[in-house]
């Protein structure tokens, strides 16, 4: 009986270390500007994706530039893979994806840093730079801009390459 | 007295871009993956050998599987033969297969196909089978969007059959043609966006052409078109149709269309 609840209590601490790990690795807000449209159901159609996702509470769309500000509830473990996918299913791509997410985000293995991080932020921003996050035309510059970087062109659709911009 | 028959089974998909939705030509751009389109089409046409009008009604349904594959499944009615009467169907798959975005613009290319049947008398050497005649067609579309207007252009072949069970199609006649599209649509209004349920005007010119393979027997004909999209999701179209010029037997060349759109995003969650 007593090993039992040792046991349990040590299952319980162990998924609360996990949730919390899950907690401080999350995105908070991504703002995707898409590309390939001009009119106002085009957006809907992509507002209509966007806001399908479970993980979501609000979407702002500003209708003149296209793009759509997406806030995520707490403690969701969304890759910004999702919302790549859900902007083509609506028939376009993705421009811009800027990311606002706790620090230790990028330290789980998936984000690959192009810049340096500031060191003490309780909040950064991030641009990825990953082949359909950015533009056909930027991302023939950054091809070239970070040739050395190994990983940057060899199609793995997991690894995210990042800009800190805040 | 004959009964309406009414059966549709309509899978379909329908574009989201509205200055490229134009009246009388699809564009390379698809419907969002996962939405149902459904159109109700409308139009009269004035019939030129004997007195009166002709009635069609086409009502379709779109549906988006993915990103770049649409399907459409379309019902003919109409009252030519003097009251209203279910002449046949059709069903439609349209695949994107290229597309180059950037901001505010994009150029995409799209392949299609289409079979439709009908059981209506055969009485004119256009061959038309949305509504008119059994066949198929296939095509290929090219758009490009800049900033507020669209350009479009497709080519097609298109082959008649019998219009079974009645009426054969006739020997003497070309049973195979060439179509060639060109439209131009621009958003009108608003300048600025506010919201999603501001309504938007589109503009749009459409030319339609035909050749008969065999003989070289042809028409041009010019669509222009108001276009309103309400509260981003639902669609209404005024077309008027005229003919430039032909050189083969049309039945009822000029007359309006009046179509209603309405798309349901999201269908499974």
């Amino acid at each position: 009986m007593k090993s039992k609840n040792i046991k349990n209590a040590l299952i319980a601490l162990t998924f609360l270390f996990m949730f919390s790990i899950n907690s401080n690795a999350q995105i908070s807000k991504v703002e995707i500007r898409a590309t390939g449209l001009t009119c106002s159901m085009c957006s809907n159609a992509i507002y209509k994706q966007l806001e399908s996702i479970p993980e979501v509470e609000t979407v702002e769309t500003d209708l003149n530039t296209n793009t759509f500000t997406v806030i995520l509830k707490e403690e969701n473990n969304l890759s910004p893979r999702i919302f790549k996918e859900k902007v083509e299913k609506a028939g376009f791509f993705v421009g811009t994806f800027i990311v606002t997410a706790k620090p230790e985000t990028t330290s789980n293995g998936s984000y690959v840093l192009l810049n340096d991080k500031p060191n003490s932020a309780s909040e950064i921003k991030f641009q990825l730079l990953d082949k359909g996050y950015v533009t056909e035309k930027e991302y023939k510059k950054t091809t070239k801009s970070y040739k050395e970087v190994g990983t940057y062109t060899d199609g793995n659709e997991d690894n995210f390459h990042i800009k800190i911009i805040d | 007295m004959r009964n309406i028959i009414l059966v549709i089974v309509l899978i379909g998909f329908q574009n989201v871009f509205s200055q490229e939705l134009f009246v009388v030509t699809d564009p390379a751009s698809n419907v969002p993956s996962n939405s149902l389109s459904v159109n109700v089409m409308q139009s009269l046409f004035k019939e030129q050998i004997s007195a009166g009008y002709n009635y069609h009604f086409m009502p379709e349904v779109t549906y988006g599987l993915n990103k770049n594959l649409m399907f459409r499944g379309s019902a003919f009615i109409s009252n030519r033969s003097s009251q209203l009467y279910a002449e046949g169907g059709s069903f439609m798959t349209k695949y994107r297969f290229y597309s180059s975005d950037d901001l505010n613009s994009h150029f995409r290319m799209a392949a299609y196909g289409r079979y439709s049947f009908n059981r209506a008398d055969i009485h004119q050497e256009q061959i038309e089978i949305l509504g008119h005649n059994t066949g198929f067609e296939i095509g290929i579309i090219a758009t490009k969007l800049i900033k507020k207007t669209a350009i479009s252009s497709s080519i097609s072949f298109e082959k008649a059959f019998d219009n079974r069970p009645d009426y054969a199609f006739p020997n003497n006649i070309g049973n195979n043609v060439m179509n060639y599209t060109l439209s131009i649509g621009k958003l009108m209004y608003p300048k600025t966006y506010t919201n999603f349920k501001q309504t938007n005007i589109n503009l749009m010119i459409e030319f339609v052409g035909q050749t008969i393979n065999a003989n070289g027997r042809s028409y041009l004909d010019v669509v222009p078109a108001i276009q309103f999209i309400f509260n981003s999701q639902a669609r209404l179209d005024l077309a008027y149709r005229q003919e430039l010029f032909s050189s083969m037997v049309r039945s009822a060349p000029n007359g309006f269309y009046f179509n209603l759109y309405y798309t349901f995003f999201n269908l499974k969650k």
